[in-house]
Parts: C-alpha cells; sequence; structure tokens
C-alpha cells in the first residue's frame, strides 16, 4: 500500500513535469545541437568567408571585394546572371511542369474508380530512386545524333531527334532538355505528396458536394485544390529551394561550364566551378567569391521563401 | 572470461603498434586506369626498400578538388601525383609541398623545359618531373589502306586525305566540342608547334607579338578548314563519345592526346591504330607538341618526411626512371635526360616522332586566363558564329587586358 502510494506520488508528484519551464529544452537540445553543428555553423561560416580572399593557410580579410567582383567584373558578373537566369527557367520548368503534372496524377491516382493504382504509383515513383547521374548519362546518350539517330529514324521516331547538333549540343534548346530530364526523373516526389493530401480529405465533403450537385471539375476546384493549399505551399518552396541548389544534373548531362555557351549554367555549377574545384584546367578555388555567391544567392532565396510561407501556411 | 579478455587486450596492445610501424605511404593520383601499373612499380619499389607504398587514385575531375581539400584538412597522402604549372605551383605556394631544389638528381637529370613546368614563383621545384603528354593524329589504318590513302605529311595532303574519305561516305574525324576542353587541348595546341616556335610563344605571352597577327589568324584559318570534317552531331560529341567512335572503327581519324593510346589500341577496341604528328602546311617546319603533364610531389606535412624524399630521389634517379618507365601508361612520355623508354615500346615509337622536331608545351599554359576564352572562340569558330579573324581580335583584346592589369 505504501509503496505504491509512493510510487504514485513519484508519478505525480511534479518533480519531473513542471509545465511552463524550460523542462522541453533538454529534448530539443541533440537536434539543436545537430543543427547547429552542421547547419548552421557551416552557414555563417560561408558568410564569414566570402569576406576573405586566398585559400586555407593565407586568407586575407577583404571586406565586401568579393561581392564587389561577383557583381561588377564583366566575366563573373556575366556568368553570374547568367546562371541566376538559367536558374529561373530550370525553376520554371519545375514549378510549372513538374507539380501540374504532380496535381494530375495525384487526383488521377486518388480518384476512387481508378484501378492499379500502386502499379502506376510505383512506375511514377521509380525515376526518383535511381541516381542522377545515371538517369542523366542514359539521356545523355539518347538525346546524342550520333548515337540516337539511326535507330530512331528506323522506327519512325526521326522526328526527335535534333539534328545535327543534338537537343544537348544547341544552346537554344539544352537547359529545357537538361530541364525536363529533370521534370522527368522528380515528377514522382510531388505526386506522392499530393497523393497523400488528396487522401486526407474527408470523404463526406465530397460526398456532400455531390449530393449538392457539384460536377467532379468543381469538387476538383473549390473542394479539393483549397484543402491541399498549405500542401502546394510546402511543395512550391521545396521546388524552389532544390532547383536553386540543383547541380548534379547538369553534371551528369552537360558540362561544369554549363555547356553548350553556358546555357545550362546553373548557380550550384557556377558556385562549384569558383568555389570548390576551380577553372579547368588551372583548377585552383576562390573559395571567398564561392561564398559570395552562395550568400547572395541564400539572401536571394531567403526572400522568395518567406513570402510564400506567410499565405500559404496560415491557411490551414 | 577474464582471461580471455586479456589476452584479446595483450594481443591488440602488441598488434596496433607493429600495424602503425609498418612503413605504409599513400600516393594520390588522378590515373585511376593505372592501378595495376603503378602497384607494379611500387611492388618493385617495396622489394628494393622494403618500403610500402600504396596507390590510392580519385576520379580525374575530381582530383584537384579532393588533393587540396585533403591538404587543407591535414590528411592529404604521402605522395601525390602532381599537375604542372600554375595549378600544381599553387598547392607549392601554400607550403604543401616537399621542396624538391636539393633532391640529388632532379636538377642533374631533368632539362630545363622539363623542369620549367614544376617551378612555382619562389623558385621551388615543388615535384620530381614524371611525364609528358603529346598529341596526335590518330588513324584506322585498316580504312586507310582499304581507301589507298597515304598518311599525309602536309596539312594540306590532310585536308585532302579528309575530303577523300568524306567523298567515299567515310567519317574523317570524330573530334567534337562537348567536353569544352579537347578541342583546345589537343586539336589547336597539337597543331600550334607547327606554327608558333617556343621564341615566338614567349614573345606572345609579354604582348611583344599581338594575338590577331598574320601568325595567329593563319593558326585559326587552318583550325576552321577542319571544322567540315568534324562529324554533324559535332555540338554534342565529348572527348569519350569521340573515342568511342574512332575505336568503333565509325570515323577514320581523331586528334587526341598521346594518353588514350592505350584506349584505343587496347582491348576495348578492336581496330589497328596508327598515329601521325598534326602536319605543318607545307613549306613550315613540322613542330611537336611536348607538354609537361605530371610529376610526382611529396606532402610537406606527411609523417613520413624521410621515406618521402627517398622515394623522390629514386624517380628522380635513372634506374628508378628507367623501373617507371615500365610502368608509364602507353602514351606518357618521360621527361628524364635519358633514354629509358623500353625498346620498341608505344612510348620509344613516339619519342621517335619528336625526335629531331622542335618542340613546345601546349601554347595556352603560361596564359591561363586565355583558356576559357579561346575554348569558347573555338567552338563559336565550329558553330560558324565566329570568323577567325573575329576570334583573334578577341582573344587579342582579352590578352591586351590582361597584360595591362
Amino acid at each position: 500500500m505504501t509503496a505504491k502510494s509512493k510510487t504514485m506520488q513519484a508519478f505525480q508528484g511534479g518533480k519531473t513535469i513542471k509545465p511552463g519551464g524550460v523542462y522541453w529544452m533538454r529534448y530539443i537540445i541533440p537536434a539543436l545541437l545537430f543543427y547547429v553543428v552542421f547547419m548552421a555553423y557551416p552557414m555563417l561560416d560561408s558568410v564569414r568567408l566570402s569576406l576573405y580572399e586566398g585559400t586555407a593557410g593565407e586568407r586575407a580579410f577583404v571586406g565586401f571585394a568579393n561581392y564587389v567582383r561577383l557583381f561588377t567584373d564583366e566575366v563573373v558578373s556575366k556568368r553570374f546572371w547568367n546562371a541566376f537566369g538559367n536558374n529561373w527557367i530550370f525553376f520554371a520548368y519545375h514549378m510549372i511542369l513538374q507539380n501540374a503534372l504532380g496535381i494530375t496524377f495525384a487526383a488521377i491516382l486518388t480518384n476512387r474508380t481508378m484501378k492499379g493504382r500502386q502499379f502506376y504509383q510505383t512506375l511514377i515513383f521509380i525515376p526518383c530512386t535511381v541516381a542522377v547521374l545515371v538517369t542523366g548519362y542514359l539521356f545523355k546518350m539518347m538525346m546524342n545524333p550520333q548515337w540516337s539517330k539511326a535507330p530512331l529514324e528506323k522506327i519512325g521516331l526521326g522526328f526527335m531527334v535534333h539534328s545535327p547538333s543534338g537537343w544537348l549540343g544547341d544552346p537554344g534548346t539544352a537547359l529545357s532538355a537538361v530541364s525536363l530530364v529533370s521534370v522527368w526523373q522528380w515528377v514522382g516526389i510531388p505526386t506522392m505528396m499530393f497523393v497523400a493530401a488528396f487522401q486526407g480529405i474527408d470523404d463526406d465533403l465530397i460526398e456532400a458536394a455531390s449530393i449538392e450537385g457539384a460536377t467532379p471539375w468543381q469538387q476538383f476546384t473549390r473542394i479539393r485544390i483549397p484543402l491541399i493549399i498549405p500542401v502546394i505551399g510546402m511543395v512550391a518552396i521545396m521546388t524552389f529551394v532544390s532547383n536553386f541548389n540543383a547541380f548534379d544534373v547538369v553534371f551528369a548531362m552537360e558540362t561544369l561550364d554549363g555547356a553548350p555557351n553556358y546555357s545550362t549554367d546553373l548557380i550550384g555549377t557556377l558556385f562549384y566551378r569558383y568555389g570548390v574545384a576551380g577553372q579547368h584546367p588551372v583548377g585552383i578555388p576562390e573559395p571567398g567569391v564561392g561564398s559570395a555567391i552562395s550568400t547572395s544567392i541564400f539572401c536571394m532565396l531567403l526572400c522568395g521563401v518567406i513570402p510564400v510561407l506567410v499565405k500559404t501556411q496560415g491557411k490551414e | 572470461m577474464k582471461k580471455l579478455l586479456a589476452i584479446v587486450l595483450a594481443a591488440v596492445m602488441f598488434v596496433l603498434p607493429c600495424m602503425a610501424m609498418a612503413d605504409e605511404l599513400t600516393m594520390g593520383s588522378w590515373r585511376t586506369d593505372d592501378v595495376e601499373q603503378v602497384s607494379a612499380l611500387l611492388a618493385k619499389y617495396e622489394e628494393l626498400t622494403g618500403v610500402k607504398i600504396v596507390f590510392q587514385p580519385t576520379v580525374s575531375t575530381q582530383y584537384n578538388a579532393t588533393l587540396r581539400q585533403q591538404l587543407d584538412g591535414g590528411i592529404g597522402p604521402d605522395l601525390f601525383y602532381s599537375r604542372t604549372f600554375s595549378t600544381g605551383a599553387e598547392l607549392s605556394e601554400n607550403g604543401f609541398n616537399v621542396v624538391c631544389n636539393d633532391i640529388p638528381g632532379v636538377k642533374d637529370n631533368f632539362s630545363d623545359s622539363a623542369l620549367g613546368g614544376f617551378i612555382d614563383k619562389d623558385g621551388n621545384i615543388f615535384a620530381v618531373p614524371f611525364a609528358a603528354v603529346s598529341h596526335f593524329v590518330y588513324y584506322n589504318k585498316a580504312i586507310f589502306a582499304e581507301n589507298n590513302i597515304e598518311v599525309p605529311t602536309t596539312f594540306e595532303d590532310f585536308l585532302a586525305v579528309c575530303q577523300q574519305l568524306k567523298d567515299a561516305g567515310i567519317q574523317p574525324l570524330s573530334n567534337g566540342i562537348a567536353a569544352n576542353w579537347d578541342i583546345l587541348e589537343c586539336v589547336l595546341c597539337g597543331m600550334i608547334p607547327n606554327y608558333i616556335t617556343t621564341e615566338e610563344r614567349l614573345a606572345y605571352e609579354s604582348g611583344e607579338r599581338k594575338l590577331n597577327d598574320e601568325t595567329f589568324v593563319r593558326v585559326l584559318s587552318d583550325f576552321a578548314k577542319l571544322v567540315p570534317y568534324l562529324p554533324e552531331a559535332f555540338a554534342s560529341i565529348d572527348n569519350d563519345n569521340a573515342n568511342v567512335m574512332f575505336g568503333l572503327g565509325q570515323s577514320a581519324m581523331l586528334i587526341d592526346g598521346s594518353w588514350s593510346y592505350g584506349t584505343l589500341a587496347g582491348d576495348d577496341y578492336d581496330i589497328d591504330v596508327g598515329f601521325f604528328p598534326i602536319p605543318a602546311p607545307a613549306g613550315m617546319t613540322q613542330g611537336f607538341s611536348l607538354h609537361p603533364d605530371f610529376g610526382i610531389a611529396g606532402n610537406a606535412a606527411s609523417a613520413h618526411p624521410e621515406e618521402v624524399k627517398a622515394f623522390l630521389q629514386w624517380l628522380a634517379s635513372v634506374e628508378g626512371a628507367t623501373e617507371a618507365a615500365k610502368v608509364i601508361p602507353d602514351g606518357f612520355l618521360p621527361l628524364i635526360n635519358a633514354d629509358v623508354a623500353p625498346e620498341g615500346s608505344i612510348i620509344a615509337a613516339m619519342n621517335a616522332v619528336g625526335e629531331g622536331k622542335p618542340s613546345d608545351m601546349r601554347f595556352v599554359w603560361n596564359m591561363m586566363a586565355l583558356y576559357t576564352p579561346m575554348v569558347d572562340q573555338l567552338n563559336a569558330i565550329c558553330r560558324g558564329e565566329q570568323t577567325p579573324e573575329g576570334a583573334a581580335d578577341a582573344i587579342n583584346a582579352l590578352w591586351e587586358a590582361e597584360l595591362a592589369k
């Protein structure tokens, strides 16, 4: 009896659980520590690095010289704004095409009369599980007229060959080709998120709507879409951020220079060339300029992300 | 149980120091193709001295960045393949390299021109010169024989051969521009020693001669004459594609670096490969491009400084260089002042091509600010968006601006 009440006391004693205190702190310490050491510190350090010149060993403080160079030097600023513009086009393809496809696929997949849902869902998701380097290289081969022209003409698909330069060799089409490959590969991610969101909608609402005489299209635009706005906002932000970090697909399909003629140069490849590897063949990186690029982009992304977050996440 | 634990602990305490005592050095490299050959050389060295060196190559395109980060982080390999000129010198200027000036043999066994690619701003020799590369026209012997084509000796003959092949429905050259480097490094820099001597190159570097003068425009005009013989899809063809096309017999010729010989003549392909230097125009002296490509450097922060120096000294000796020449990959030419190329080897054959011809390194290597602009201009010429004169003017303007800095 006494033993039992003591346990109860300890349990209810309020010694360990004190609402209003900072008891919760200890629970977030591991995550916070991880975040600070591996995310916040490197990010802030790269801001610091952007004010320095030279590589390890002999860094010199140069103030905002790297930024001045980035925005005024004829060559560097031309490359930066070119990459910046390319990134927006690359982003537009994903935002418009990938997310629209994602919603469409999700709407079809969650339709109650849909058969073989699992099969199609898997099919759409499979490309996401393959390494970008692999898909990029395969598409590079497929789009090279040297290898694909003859076989495609044989099966009557000669119009798919962009002769003579190839989709990836023509500065006018290369960025679109690279973007579309990336869209094809990653369309599964927004699809899955939208599928989950659509499934979360209460069936009663749809049923009530159809009893009231709403057409399927009205149900889709007036009920299902408004209800998943927070998810659309989240997907938009993820698309935004991941596209400004894009690097691998260009690396796999074109060169680090964003060939041909810098038409596929993205912020990621530009940053890598300046900040990490250095321009071929000298290969001497300028971490200061690289950090200036990443810091500038970070600020620009922030300006883009915050309004979208405020607009979409408040409506839950 | 305790007894067992004690035994295990004792064993660990005994074995660990022994493992640490073993003189195991590491060697970084970008030559992932050469693991077998270099390991054989290192095994030979271990046999001679008992020092074990492990070969640890990284992917070529990542090497500079990886090495840099390793050295920055203090975990660099004890020995590493060193690039030449400013790329290699920059590491040395940051104090990462063992200075080789006093290593016996380095100054005696290598010519000044060989050492020229390995001296940094402070006059330190930052690596033991190991190998140079050249650039050739590779040709498919069977295709040449079927069409009764002789190896051309002048640039005009070369163009005639290209035309003859094109007329016969055979793709003359498989070079493309998608890789953004080989069109300059192999094709243009392979041609230039036929037009410009070492002294003249120095005059271009100092600004004494203009990069839009008659000679340089001539070089670019002759380059432009090759464009009609590139594959139709040249804009999508990178260096790998070009090699594969030639290797599969889809083209009769390929202008590429000497380093490709090993792959082209190897088991991957079923063709009989010959090579000749890119021919000089009639009436001009046939030159030979010989570009110092890599050396072996020691890591100044190595935990085994004595072993590192001993290995470098061995490489700089005729004995060491002779052993090294046996495993040097096909297509790399030794830089040492001694006839170390194994008799009958492809290296000896390539050396023979260059013998007696004025040789020079790649034209642009001391004017690195021009590298990317020149690639861009060559690409534009190939696409038909730029004339040789326009390209020369653009390149000259950039170099004048660079000199004025």
